[in-house]
């Protein structure tokens, strides 16, 4: 079982809002920072980071690990993540169950996986060593897909939930990716999260996605839209209280309206659980 | 389930598709494969074919990267346009694939690239203030230093200036330019219509550094670039002196000139402090 920290409710640190964030500390509970975004040597990224820290909990979440590559971990990139943890001590270290490199040449993208066996005992394999790096356990978030591989022998959930059991890592459960992924291949977005084990999510991500076409991308352009919110009530009413982050990069509003949708996070949250 | 290629084999035909500089259709064309090839990898279905969802992957690829180069290139892009500044990009991605997991140093090699492309055909400045423009991201979040102040000067007994070590902060860069190429910078900044630069006299150079959390440049003519030369690997006043001393043929200029020098340095917050022996 995870030790799932109390956080409450947080936002992303975004360089658009740098400034307003240290005028005017904003009524969230912790920030999320982007890890790869603050894996540099100086200057003002690790200024206000410093000074972020002074005042909330601090999340890393990286998009480069790329757990699930065939290219070899990245050494240098692990030792940089581990050196910024130390100094940063976050509540929670995560990254993304894809892959984006390969070759030694990046995508800078979180490319799928197939759901395979060797898919799963690679991907194991590389969160454990990640893990006995950094010294912690690390959660794993589901990203949204736009392929589906026609030699996956397992649903993604399964995946997922093997994952966490044979690294025994946590989940991070991102449930705009749920909803993505679900309407882009036609599955369950309900029977996939009553199917991840309680007891192994230590985050959930929510974020706006946008269409094109027939399907959906994870855009992070957007207010998180109403059929993610209820999916978000399905979720807190299987998983409990669990740390949320808003996510919103792209199309940025003013710090408030991050903020706003992070309260409405934390009122929806607090009114599943006062249901019981 | 079906048999398929193992991991590595499916993730290089999905990245050779995916960072392919035409689209994933014209890809597998250019691999004489037919589209339904993509079928014993991909699920279709009515939603979309595969070929339709692995152009997403591919689109995000580019486009991801192209956001990057301009906001790293922004006065490069104002000068050459944005069609010419996307066709750049994607020559570029084939010649410099990212090397590198984080997307900051991806366009690291475009200076020299576009020197070296045809749009720098009739300007061969286009380099130079690509440098300008690398140099100024580069030391953004280089490492932080504390800055040698005039007053720990003034506590320096006179005898003792010529072993005081002189070194820049970690955040400083020196960028060669035949041409005036900050002039460009300049009025693409103040939303001017970007004029070619005029030569410059030689020995002309742009000094990037970074005072506290804020990049700044400066031309530097033949003089002063001869001075930060010998200053950027790390020196001493005395070993300042004496090799300017070499370079300009008289003991009396040289020293004036790193008096010169070290007043401005001092001022632009440019030196790094030392520990004093």
């Amino acid at each position: 079982m995870l030790d799932v920290p109390a956080l409450g409710h947080g936002i992303g640190l975004r360089a658009e809002h740098y400034a307003d964030v240290l005028a005017a500390p904003p009524p969230v509970d912790w920030f999320e920072v982007i890890s790869d975004n603050f894996m540099v040597p100086g200057g003002n990224p690790r200024r206000v980071l410093r000074a972020v820290r002074e005042r909330w909990p601090i999340v890393l979440h990286g998009v480069s690990l790329s757990l699930g590559a065939t290219d070899p971990l990245d050494a240098r990139y692990l030792d940089e993540l581990a050196a910024l943890a130390r100094e940063v001590e976050p509540a929670i270290v995560s990254d993304h169950l894809c892959w984006g490199s390969h070759g030694g040449a990046y995508a800078h993208d979180l490319l799928p996986l197939p759901f395979t066996e060797e898919a799963l005992a690679h991907v194991v394999e590389r969160v454990l060593r990640v893990q006995d790096r950094l010294k912690r356990r690390i959660l794993v978030e589901n990203v949204s897909s736009y392929v589906a591989f026609t030699q996956s022998t397992m649903a993604e959930h399964e995946f997922l939930a093997a994952l966490a059991e044979r690294a025994d890592c946590g989940l991070l459960l991102d449930v705009n990716n749920v909803f993505v992924s679900a309407h882009n291949h036609g599955f369950d977005a309900r029977a996939f999260i009553d199917a991840i084990p309680r007891g192994r999510v230590g985050q959930f991500h929510l974020a706006g996605h946008s269409q094109l076409g027939e399907l959906l991308l994870d855009t992070h352009d957007h207010p998180v839209r109403d059929e993610v919110w209820a999916l978000y009530r399905h979720a807190v009413a299987r998983f409990g209280a669990v740390p949320t982050l808003i996510e919103w990069d792209d199309k940025l509003p003013a710090l408030a309206r991050v903020v706003e949708e992070s309260r409405r996070a934390k009122a929806v949250a607090a009114e599943v659980l006062s249901r019981g | 389930m079906a048999d398929g290629p193992a991991l590595a084999e499916l993730q290089r035909r999905f990245f050779e598709l995916v960072t392919g500089p035409e689209g994933v259709g014209r890809e597998l064309a250019k691999r004489g494969l037919p589209e339904h090839a993509l079928a014993a990898l991909i699920a279709d279905d009515a939603h979309a074919s595969a070929v339709e969802r692995l152009d997403v992957y591919a689109n995000m690829y580019f486009f991801r990267i192209l956001d990057v180069l301009r906001a790293d290139y922004p006065k490069l892009a104002a000068v050459v346009g944005d069609a010419a500044f996307h066709d750049l990009a994607t020559g570029y991605l084939q010649a410099h694939p990212s090397r590198h997991p984080s997307l900051r140093y991806v366009g690291a090699s475009l200076p020299g690239f576009v020197a070296a492309h045809a749009l720098s055909e009739g300007r061969p400045w286009l380099g130079e203030l690509a440098a300008l423009e690398w140099a100024r991201v580069d030391v953004f979040d280089r490492a932080d230093a504390d800055v040698l102040a005039r007053e720990a000067l003034a506590a320096l007994a006179p005898e003792r200036f010529a072993e005081l070590p002189l070194a820049p902060v970690p955040a400083c860069a020196l960028v060669a330019a035949a041409f005036a190429v900050e002039d460009t910078w300049r009025a693409v900044e103040a939303g001017a219509a970007p004029e070619p630069p005029a030569p410059a006299a030689d020995g002309h150079a742009v000094l990037v550094w970074r005072r506290g959390v804020v990049v700044h440049h400066r031309a530097v003519e033949r003089d002063e670039r001869r001075a930060l030369e010998l200053l950027l690997p790390g020196t001493t006043f005395g070993g300042l002196c004496a090799a300017l001393g070499e370079a300009l043929g008289s003991e009396q200029g040289a020293a004036e000139l790193a008096a010169r020098c070290l007043a401005q340095w001092l001022a632009d917050e440019l030196l790094a402090r030392p520990s004093l022996p």
